[in-house]
């Protein structure tokens, strides 16, 4: 197996506090892997060293055949391949949606404008908010910008996908469209690395789960092995908590 | 809208941004002296009203529209100074690299921890001093001896602008810090390089932030632009001092001076809340 992304032996602290311990993990092209956990485990943080939110103190990094060190243009050069998705949304408020999503492609990639709100629009179209691509992200719903937010992400074309909890600060209404729009990614091949709490979601798309406890890598598996025979202990009372909630 | 076939999109919008750039400098110097001739108009009407020897009433008006001029020339050049002086104080105090952010620092400590009257004290009587060995290296050049350069009025422009720029630093380095994190972590994950970050995603933002701010800081400016009577700058004050000695009625004529101040102040006020208005109208 040819690994898009690869950790070795990563370990990071804030501080004093060690919030990744060992980290060994690969994780193939096309892979929808999805990291489950208790509160401060250190999932957020996990994924976000991936596209260097987070810088780390031991290991090592490589995704798509880069190393992440500390040379800003190789740390931009991997975050054009890498889009993120964020619990918040994130969206810029001064931008309309649109503004939003062609932001990056013709600064980052410079694409001509015309061509880039061509692509932006189809995405859009692709989500079900091509009519919100003139509003400004506060006159959407919480689920319409987390799909604006995904479509964001999806304009750069990235190889990988990372997404932190995106259905997390949304209404129960809200969480299943933007699942959709996730199923969809997962079934066209997308790379993804997927921290959340939907363990339907993880059943049905996820390849692999990985369940996380202070700073490590407790237990991985198919989620048919994971949510039917977790083999440790942390495993299954966490499954238990989070299952009869 | 769309232009003709043959112009790229990006050159129309250019040119659409020089044209109203052209149109906003022509307004704003019609309006520049149409302010002044009004005002030399009103003040000659309350000079006649509160009875000064009609034969001298344009005179002193006139002097009086200069003071103003000149208070206002000054506030705008020095605000206009100020602002580069603060966004790169106000960005530099932030940096992590403490080559940019410690002589950010010093300047902003130094500036608002000593008052104005002694900057612009220093800036006219002791500068040519400390700066006078090195220009003189300068005069095989053709420059002029540096009293000739550094007079009244550039340094009142000098000490007011380093004096508003630094009060301006406070203020965008909080505008800046006003931007949630994730809206830099949201732009940086799209691969867009610090400078694009700060120009496309955070200066837009904080400028709603700081406008407000920044304009209370020109008003304050505007007012204390006044002090460079001290260094015998021909200013508003300098223009009613003059009048006062040569009629010895001080009371109308500090009125008048006051009043031009508050016109001034108020029309500022005016504008920031248009601004303040229009830039929340986009957007959230
Ligand atoms: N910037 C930071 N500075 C200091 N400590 C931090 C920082 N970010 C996270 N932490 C701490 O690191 C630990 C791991 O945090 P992380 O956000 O990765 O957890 P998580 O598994 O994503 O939790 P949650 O489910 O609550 O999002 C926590 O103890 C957290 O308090
Ligand atoms: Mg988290």
């Amino acid at each position: 197996m040819d690994a898009i992304i690869r950790l070795e032996k990563v370990n990071k602290w804030f501080g004093p506090l060690h919030v990744l311990k060992e980290i060994d993990l690969a994780v193939a092209p096309g892979e929808v892997l999805v990291i489950i956990g208790p509160s401060g485990s250190g999932k957020s943080t996990l994924i976000r060293t991936i596209n260097r939110l987070e810088p780390i103190q031991q290991g090592r990094i490589v995704v798509d055949g880069v190393e992440l060190g500390d040379d800003q243009r190789s740390i931009e050069a991997i975050r054009r391949e890498v889009g993120m998705v964020f619990q918040q949304f994130n969206l810029f408020p001064h931008m309309t949606i649109l503004e939003n999503v062609i932001l990056a492609p013709t600064r980052v990639r410079r694409v001509p404008r015309e061509q880039a709100i061509q692509k932006a629009m189809e995405l859009l179209e692709r989500v079900g908010i091509a009519d919100q691509a003139h509003k400004y992200p506060a006159q959407l719903s919480g689920g319409q910008q987390q799909r604006a937010a995904i479509v964001r992400a999806l304009a750069m074309e990235p190889k990988i996908m990372l997404f932190d909890e995106p259905t997390s600060a949304l209404d129960p209404e809200m969480v299943g469209e933007v699942l959709d729009v996730m199923r969809g990614l997962a079934r066209s091949g997308m790379t993804m690395l997927v921290v959340t709490h939907e363990m339907g979601f993880a059943r049905d798309v996820a390849d692999r789960v990985i369940f996380m406890d202070e700073g490590r890598i407790v237990e991985e598996g198919t989620p048919e092995a994971i949510f039917s025979r977790p083999q440790h202990e942390r495993t299954r009372s966490f499954l238990h908590r989070i299952l009869h909630h | 809208m769309r232009g003709p076939r043959f112009l790229p999109g990006g050159v129309l919008r250019r040119l659409r941004w020089i044209l109203v750039a052209a149109l906003l400098v022509l307004a704003g110097v019609a309006a520049w002296f149409l302010f002044f001739w009004a005002l030399s108009v009103g003040v000659a009407g309350y000079l006649k009203a509160v009875q000064f020897t009609p034969a001298k009433v344009a005179f002193y008006a006139d002097s009086i529209r200069k003071g103003a001029e000149v208070t206002l020339k000054l506030t705008v050049i020095s605000s206009t100074a100020g602002l580069v002086l603060g966004l790169l104080a106000g960005i530099s105090k932030l940096s992590r690299n403490p080559l940019f952010r410690l002589p950010a620092t010093f300047y902003v400590w130094l500036v608002r921890g000593t008052p104005l009257l002694v900057q612009i004290l220093f800036a006219y009587n002791g500068l040519p001093y400390l700066l006078g060995p090195l220009w003189d290296r300068l005069q095989p050049l053709g420059v002029p001896p540096i009293q000739d350069v550094l007079t009244d009025y550039w340094a009142a422009f000098i000490a007011l602008s380093f004096n508003v720029g630094a009060y301006n630093a406070e203020v965008i380095r909080a505008g800046i810090l006003a931007i949630p994190k994730g809206q830099w972590e949201a732009a940086q994950s799209l691969g867009l390089s610090q400078a694009q970050v700060m120009r496309h995603v955070v200066v837009p933002q904080a400028i709603r932030i700081v406008v407000p701010p920044l304009v209370n800081n020109v008003v304050a400016l505007l007012k204390d632009s006044s002090l460079a009577y001290t260094i015998g700058l021909f200013e508003l004050v300098m223009a009613g001092q003059r009048i006062i000695s040569a009629t010895f009625r001080p009371v109308p004529v500090y009125l008048a001076v006051a009043g031009v101040y508050l016109l001034l102040t108020t029309v500022m006020t005016f504008f920031t809340n248009w601004l303040e208005r229009r830039l929340q109208l986009r957007g959230a």
